[in-house]
This record gives C-alpha cells, sequence and structure tokens, in this order.
C-alpha cells in the first residue's frame, strides 16, 4: 500500500467514466423510466404553475385597477363615509414565483383597507381548497425540492456499489483507476442528469426576464437548485462507495431521503411555532383596544381625550370656541385620532411580524441539518415569496391605508363646515348639505406592488446559500478519503 | 403453540441482530413520539389561548356595555366571542385548523363583512405543514413499511440462504410469517405507543383510540401486504423498493395532484373579494337612496317589523342594522355560492382520495377528530345562527322604545350556550332513535 501513488485524476478518464455510466442507464428500463418522469413532472409543473400565476398576476392587476376607479366614482358624500367605505390592496405576485408561489397561497392576496382598522390579508386560496394537496403540490419548487432527490437515489444509488457487487470494481482499480477518478465520473454523470432536471427551469426562469426580473435573481435561483441537487448527488456517491452492497446503499439512502425531505421540513416548522408562541390577531386585539380607550374616540369630538386639542386649536386661531374656528374641528379630531390610533396599531402590527420573522429564523437553522429546508427558504427568499416580502406588502398597503384615511380627513377639514357638519342628521336637505363634492376622491395614490430589489433578496438568501455550501464541503471532504480507501 | 413461540422468539432475536431494521424502528418510535408531544403542546396553548381570550372577552363586553346604554350602541360596541375548542384526539389530527379559523368575534353589523378575517398564523410555517400524529402515520409509515418488508425474500436470495431455509423450514407460514409478524407487531407499537400516552394524557374518548387504532392496523396491513407481495418472485432488493416507493409516490403526490387540478377545473367559484365587495357596495349606498328601499328590503325578510320603520331623524340605530341586514342580504347569493363550491369541493376530494389510501386514512381520521374542512364549515354555519339570534334579540329594542336594561342584557344570545344547546339537540334525537 506504501507504494500507491495518487494519481491526478484525469478529466478524460473521469468523461469515460460518465459515459459509461449513461450507456448503463440507457440499458435499465428503470432509469429510462425515472428519467422521463422526472423530466414530464418538471415540466409539466413548470407549465401549469406559469400559467396559473400569470393569470393571477393579471387578474390582480385588473382587479387594483378597479378598485381605483370605483373609489374615484363614488358620488357626492360626507368625506368621513368614504373613510369607512375603504379600498383595497392586492399583491402582484413576483415574476420569478412561477417557479415558487411559497406562501402566496397561504396568506391571502387582498387587504381591505379602511378607517381604524388594519384589516389582515383575507381569502387564502388554500381555504377553498380541496386539502388535497397537502402534502404536496405541482410547483416546480416541489418537484424539484422534495422528488427530484428521489429521482437521482433511484438512479444512482447502485453507481459504485454496483462495480462493488459484480466484481468490477477491483478490475477497474488494477487498470489504473483510480478511487477518486471512477466517483468523479459517477458524480459527473449524476451533475448531467441534474443538467437535465434543470433546463425547464431555467428556460422558464429566463422568461421572467421581460417581466422585469433582474438577472442576477434568476442566476441565484438556478445556482441554489444546482448546489442543492449537487448536494443529492454527492449523498448518492457516499452511501454507494461506502456501503459494500446495493440493497443497503438504497434502503439507507431512501431512509436518508424520508428523513431529509419529509420529516426534517416540517419538524421544522414544528418546532419554530413551538419555540415561539406568536398570540393570534384577536389576541393582541383586546391590548389594542385596551390602548386605544385611552386615545379617545375619532368619531365623538366630545371625548375628554381631546380637550388639550381642543385648547391648543382655539389659542392658536385666537377664537373663543369651536364653531369660530376657520376649519372643521369634527374632521381636526378624526385626522388626530387616527394618526395617534396607527401609531398604535403599528406598534402592534410590527411586533406581530418581528415574532413571525423570529419564528422563522429558527425553521431556517434547520438548514444546516436538512439542504431541503436550506433550499425552501433559499428558493423562496431569491424568487421573493417569503414572509419578509409580505411583510412588506402589510407595511407598503398600511401606508397607502393612512394615506388615504387622512387625505380624507384632510377635505372633511377644509371643505366642510363644522354648522353643516353638526346638523348633518337634522333632516334629509341638511344631510345633502353635509357633503362634499365626487372630484375629492381624487386622492389614491396608485398603488403598485413590487417585490423587492433582487440585491436585497440575494443579500437575505446568503444563509442558506452558506448552509449549502457547507454540505457540499462537507461531502466532498468524505467522499475523497472514501475514495482514496476504495477497494 | 409452543412452536409458533418458539419460531416468534427466533425471528425476534434474529432482528435484534440486525442493526438498520433497530434504527429505522428507533426512528419510528423518536418521530412519532416527536409528533405527539407537539400536538398536545399546540392543542394545549390552543386551550389556554380560548381561557385567555374567554375571560378577556366577557371584561370587554361588559365595559362596552357600562359605558352606554342605547340598544344601537350597546350591540355597536359589544363585540362577541365565538370559538371552536379542540376535540380530545385533536393532538394527533391537527388537521386544518392552522388553515381555517377557530376564533372569531363578530358584533351585530354585516356578518359578511366580518367572517372571512382570518386569525391568522405565521403563512411560511403554514407552508411547509406540521408534523402531527396522522402526517406521520399516513405518509411516513408507508415509506417505513416499505423498507421493513420490501426485502423480505430478495434479501434471502441475494445471500444465497433462500433455498435453504424453505427447505428447512416446517411450513413456509413458520418462517416468512413469523419473520413478518414480529416486524409488523414492532413497528406498529413504535408508531402508536406515542399515541396512546398521548391520548392517556388528553383524556381520548376509549371508542376514539380503539377506532385509529383499527384504522391503523389496516392501513399498515395493507402496505405489509402490498410490500411483501410486490417483493415476492424479485431477487433484486432495490428494484423492488423503487416500485414500491414509486406506488408511495403516486398515492402521495401524484393521485392528490391530479384530483386537485381536476376538482378546481369542474368546480366554479366565486371570488371571495367579490362577495366583500358587494356587500360594502350595499351597505355603502344605504347612506345615498331613500331610507324606505332600506326598510322595504329589511322588511320583506322581517315583516313583523312592517309598522315600526318610520324614522324621525335622518340617523336611527333600526335604520342602521337594517341595512347592515340587508348588506348581507345582498351579498347572501354569492356567499352561499362561495361556501356551496368551498363543500362541492370537498366531497369530490372525498371521492379523489378513494383512490389515495393516504389521503383517505388523513380524511378518515381528521374527520373522527373534528379537525376537518366539514367542522371548519359547521364552525362558520354555527357563527352564522348566533349572528342572527344576537339580532333578534336587538330588534325589539331598536323598533320599539323597550328600554335595554342589565336583567334583558343578562339573556344576550352566547356562542356558548348556543353551542351546549346544539349538542344536546343531537343527544335527545340520538335518545328519542332508541
Amino acid at each position: 500500500m506504501s507504494s500507491f501513488i495518487p494519481t491526478k485524476p484525469k478529466l478524460s478518464k473521469i468523461i469515460i467514466v460518465a459515459k459509461d455510466e449513461w450507456r448503463y442507464w440507457m440499458r435499465s428500463k428503470l432509469a429510462v423510466s425515472v428519467m422521463a418522469i422526472g423530466l414530464l413532472l418538471t415540466l409539466s409543473s413548470v407549465v401549469v404553475t406559469s400559467i396559473k400565476i400569470m393569470e393571477l398576476s393579471h387578474a390582480r392587476h385588473e382587479l387594483q385597477e378597479s378598485a381605483e376607479e370605483t373609489f374615484v366614482d363614488q358620488p357626492d358624500r360626507h368625506p368621513h363615509r368614504m373613510v369607512h367605505y375603504g379600498h383595497y390592496a392586492f399583491r402582484t405576485p413576483s415574476p420569478l414565483s412561477i417557479l415558487d408561489p411559497g406562501i402566496d397561497a397561504y396568506t391571502g392576496n387582498s387587504i381591505f383597507l379602511e378607517g381604524h382598522r388594519q384589516n389582515s390579508a383575507m381569502f387564502a386560496d388554500q381555504k377553498q381548497g380541496t386539502a388535497l394537496t397537502q402534502l404536496g403540490s405541482l410547483t416546480p419548487a416541489f418537484i424539484v425540492q422534495t422528488l427530484a432527490p428521489l429521482l437521482l437515489i433511484l438512479i444512482g444509488y447502485s453507481s459504485v456499489s454496483r462495480e462493488r457487487e459484480s466484481q468490477t470494481l477491483t478490475y477497474l482499480l488494477s487498470q489504473g483507476t483510480s478511487g477518486t477518478t471512477l466517483i468523479a465520473g459517477k458524480g459527473l454523470a449524476l451533475l448531467s442528469v441534474i443538467g437535465l432536471i434543470l433546463a425547464p427551469l431555467a428556460v422558464a426562469a429566463l422568461f421572467s426576464l421581460q417581466d422585469g426580473e433582474s438577472i442576477s435573481a434568476i442566476l441565484g435561483f438556478i445556482l441554489g437548485y444546482g448546489l442543492y441537487l449537487s448536494v443529492w448527488a454527492l449523498l448518492v456517491l457516499l452511501f454507494s462507495s461506502a456501503l459494500s452492497k446495493n440493497s443497503e446503499s438504497f434502503t439507507a439512502l431512501a431512509f436518508v431521503w424520508i428523513l431529509l425531505c419529509v420529516v426534517m421540513p416540517r419538524v421544522a416548522s414544528t418546532t419554530a411555532a413551538t419555540a415561539v408562541p406568536a398570540a393570534g390577531k384577536i389576541e393582541t386585539d383586546f391590548a389594542v383596544i385596551a390602548e386605544l380607550r385611552k386615545l379617545g374616540d375619532g368619531h365623538d369630538a366630545a371625548d375628554p381625550a381631546f380637550d388639550k386639542l381642543k385648547a391648543e386649536l382655539l389659542e392658536k386661531y385666537n377664537v373663543d370656541s369651536i364653531e369660530q374656528l376657520p376649519i372643521n374641528y369634527r374632521g381636526v379630531i378624526a385626522s388626530s385620532a387616527e394618526a395617534d390610533l396607527t401609531q398604535v396599531l403599528n406598534d402592534f402590527a410590527e411586533q406581530r411580524m418581528q415574532t413571525e420573522l423570529s419564528q422563522t429564523q429558527i425553521s431556517r437553522q434547520f438548514g444546516w441539518l436538512s439542504p431541503m429546508v436550506a433550499i425552501r427558504s433559499l428558493s423562496m427568499l431569491v424568487v421573493g415569496t417569503s414572509i419578509e416580502t409580505h411583510h412588506r406588502f402589510l407595511r407598503e398597503a398600511e401606508a397607502l391605508r393612512f394615506e388615504f384615511v387622512q387625505a380624507l380627513n384632510k377635505v372633511h377639514i377644509e371643505k366642510l363646515s363644522y354648522e353643516d357638519d353638526m346638523n348633518r342628521n337634522k333632516d334629509a336637505a341638511a344631510t345633502q348639505k353635509a357633503r362634499v363634492g365626487a372630484e375629492n376622491w381624487q386622492i389614491l395614490e396608485d398603488f403598485n406592488f413590487e417585490v423587492d430589489d433582487a440585491k436585497q433578496r440575494m443579500q437575505r438568501s446568503m444563509g442558506a446559500f452558506l448552509q449549502l455550501l457547507l454540505w457540499i464541503a462537507l461531502l466532498v471532504i468524505v467522499i475523497r478519503t472514501t475514495g482514496k480507501r476504495l477497494i | 403453540m409452543n412452536y409458533l413461540c418458539q419460531q416468534l422468539n427466533r425471528e425476534w432475536r434474529f432482528m435484534l441482530r440486525q442493526k438498520y431494521i433497530l434504527i429505522l424502528l428507533s426512528c419510528t418510535f423518536l418521530i412519532s413520539g416527536f409528533s405527539v408531544l407537539t400536538g398536545l403542546n399546540e392543542i394545549s396553548q390552543q386551550q389556554q389561548t380560548l381561557e385567555r381570550l374567554k375571560a378577556a372577552d366577557k371584561i370587554d363586553r361588559e365595559e362596552a356595555q357600562a359605558k352606554h346604554d342605547d340598544p344601537g350602541s350597546i350591540a355597536y360596541y359589544s363585540f362577541h366571542l365565538t370559538s371552536s375548542s379542540p376535540s380530545d384526539l385533536a393532538f394527533a389530527a391537527l388537521g386544518e385548523r392552522d388553515i381555517y379559523p377557530w376564533k372569531h368575534r363578530i358584533k351585530m353589523l354585516a356578518l359578511e363583512g366580518q367572517i372571512y378575517e382570518s386569525d391568522t398564523q405565521n403563512a411560511e410555517l403554514a407552508q411547509a405543514g406540521k408534523i402531527d400524529f396522522v402526517f406521520v402515520l399516513s405518509a411516513l409509515s408507508p415509506l417505513l413499511i416499505i423498507l421493513l418488508f420490501h426485502d423480505l425474500y430478495a434479501s434471502e436470495r441475494t445471500s444465497g440462504r433462500h433455498d435453504l431455509l424453505v427447505t428447512t423450514a416446517k411450513t413456509s407460514w413458520a418462517l416468512w410469517g413469523a419473520r413478518g409478524v414480529i416486524r409488523f407487531i414492532c413497528v406498529l407499537l413504535c408508531l402508536m405507543v406515542p399515541f396512546y400516552i398521548g391520548a392517556t394524557f388528553s383524556g381520548t374518548s376509549l371508542s376514539n383510540v380503539v377506532m385509529v387504532s383499527f384504522w391503523t392496523v389496516i392501513y399498515l396491513a395493507f402496505w405489509t401486504i402490498l410490500s411483501v407481495y410486490w417483493g415476492k418472485n424479485a431477487s433484486s432488493a432495490p428494484r423492488v423498493a423503487s416500485g414500491l416507493i414509486g406506488i408511495w409516490v403516486l398515492f402521495a403526490f401524484i393521485i392528490p395532484i391530479l384530483g386537485d387540478l381536476t376538482i378546481n377545473k369542474l368546480v366554479h367559484s366565486p371570488e371571495g373579494g367579490d362577495i366583500v365587495l358587494t356587500q360594502r357596495e350595499a351597505v355603502n349606498d344605504a347612506w345615498d337612496i331613500p331610507k324606505t328601499a332600506t326598510m322595504d328590503a329589511f322588511t320583506a325578510s322581517y315583516p313583523q317589523w312592517k309598522d315600526y320603520v318610520a324614522m324621525e331623524s335622518e340617523f336611527e340605530w333600526k335604520w342602521y342594522y337594517a341595512f347592515q341586514q340587508v348588506g348581507d342580504q345582498t351579498a347572501a347569493p354569492l356567499s352561499q355560492a362561495y361556501r356551496s363550491a368551498a363543500q362541492e369541493k370537498y366531497q369530490l376530494a372525498g371521492i379523489a382520495s378513494l383512490l389515495s389510501p393516504p389521503l383517505l386514512l388523513q380524511r378518515v381520521l381528521t374527520r373522527l377528530a373534528d379537525t376537518d374542512a366539514v367542522a371548519a364549515f359547521q364552525y362558520e354555519q354555527q357563527i352564522r345562527d348566533f349572528h342572527e339570534q344576537l339580532r333578534l334579540f336587538y330588534y325589539p329594542f331598536l323598533f320599539t322604545d323597550k328600554p335595554l336594561d342589565a336583567s334583558q342584557l343578562a339573556n344576550i344570545p352566547s356562542f356558548e350556550k348556543i353551542i351546549n344547546q346544539q349538542k344536546a339537540g343531537i343527544n335527545s334525537n340520538i335518545n328519542s332513535d332508541q
């Protein structure tokens, strides 16, 4: 053994081994059918999801526009009626979400915006679903994350152990092919299969270029999946070369797949939910209500909470009573109450988002234990269908809400006299008088939710990239030692 | 008998020497234990949350009712907590409770504007799914069975002992049967022991425990027989296992996904957003249309108030609540269609799950645990019933001058009372049937 000089693996030899592996696959019914099924699944998932997301995107754009139109088309009204009439914000999906819709189906896609309240997103698709897709759905992300590793195992479990079982291994090694070269060649063959699986994904991803997706996000996405499947190729090589029998290699790999792809993601989410319990919205609402009571009800101008504001206003305009003010006192109260209330609501909303974020961080740490968890977060982060992007949508929708409510309150202050306002319920004519013209409804800003910029998404996904790279580095080291001892 | 014990004893000792089987079994036990433990924790958190909410809800409502004295304002400021408590089996089958809300606070305003609010949990965790006992059973256990049973014959064939064993054994049952029985019992115990411990902790009724055990045994037996049969004549264990895992992928992923695509094409549901939009338009338009139009639409459903609709001022609470109700009535056809579509989808999914044993088991067990979509639909209906009772309670005070004092407020409908009444109703029906 001491005379054994490890030769540097030659590329041409590696390619020969890889070609030979392909020849073996082409002769084996199992490998061919597995590859055909894999390709079919990936292709159909890409097509189905692309169509679905494009429809969604189109529909939500239209809904957003029609919501803005209906708002502007409202008749003459008391401005505060428009505050309660409200407006809608729709989240349009990001271009790359044709490959990973992420949490889109779980969050609801529209928010009703109205005065004095922050509503949650409504009508998550899952609630109107068949409950059939709990284990998996026909999205490229699911197919590649969960099923593609299984395909790699099915065609690769015997790559080295087969040579050993049929006693060709000693022959190959004695012919001057080193263990490392052999494993590298088999690895190259598996890599070409990975390329095959990723090709439909890459083509679809490039299509999202025309929807304004940046090239770096697309490359990051493909690279991430390439790394992930490489981890599986390495695992397959490791077990196939370390275990002496085909059946052992297969059983071990299948078991590892069950643990890493089926069990771990759920263990991660369950652990996160257990470790950081989140109070539900209803529960925090009680705290919000208690906080809000201190502020006073903006509908009730006589609420003692507004006494200070009243005194300040009287002093500012140098008048004795609110009737003499040049502006509408009720509007001022509504506006000031809305600002205070929004502050409280935002504080609580921010707390809730932080809790969700720390839950998510915990579940992402499981990426060190399972490459599946790593690619799952990487994929959603790069695509922009992760919880961070949803939070930004919530914040932007809230900004939109606050803006239009305050714009209406401004109309209330400036365009409607206090006297008319106070007499609004006296009779039909007074009610008519306590209105402002419909031209005042032209206050909406165009709302167009865009996904975070590519740089930020890539930065967020760095942790997950590191997790995958660590897996690769460790596996390569272990395989190199196995390769040298290959007999 | 003695012979049988001898055979089982031999196979038991044989199994103890196979390291990978021991690893498989201990992982099964750990995963099953983890799922039961976190399930128990989740359910106890849900129960604690409900207790806290009930207390806070009561205080909040009493404060609101003390602050106001006219029935209109009391109704406007009083929220009512409704909830669907987890059953004694929910820890094992968390079901759809993370997708459908199990708690709502509602008031007497238009219900269609309130009922779709969801008390959302972390969407990214919901998307990953959770690991509950039903998941371990329906999705994982088939894989473990496959790994344990696929090489029953093949491993002996490849190691060359097959023919020797077959010729020396008294009957083929004594050899393969004993080996299979030992493995089956071991995997069954590893799965079920954590469940039985959990069931004891959460006081699950005996009938539920028996039903779960019954379905589990049938389900595991199905996969065992399939695995053994599939590998009967094969000599390559991996080939057998590949086929079996392929079947599992077909049952667990492909059939459900195809079913889902087909059902979504077959059943058309109105957009949820349209319901809310319709309701909002109706409610907001009420301010601009003649009051009599609203009142006419209201008294069409509630003719008993026909003689009390005259208004003395431009704002009266009875008119306000009448147009809230008219808003619900306007959106009712859409809302009904939305619910029917959801139910139809669920029923069709039942047909699809006949082709997929894992889904079938999930459906059976979540039904048993009352944590499925049906339970969510029922809860929604209970909320609707409660909302109606609440309105019927307030209408006399709003439409006539009848004062609403503390003694009357004590009779205000409560969601819990309604649930208890419904339960009592079901029980009395059962009794009268007997």
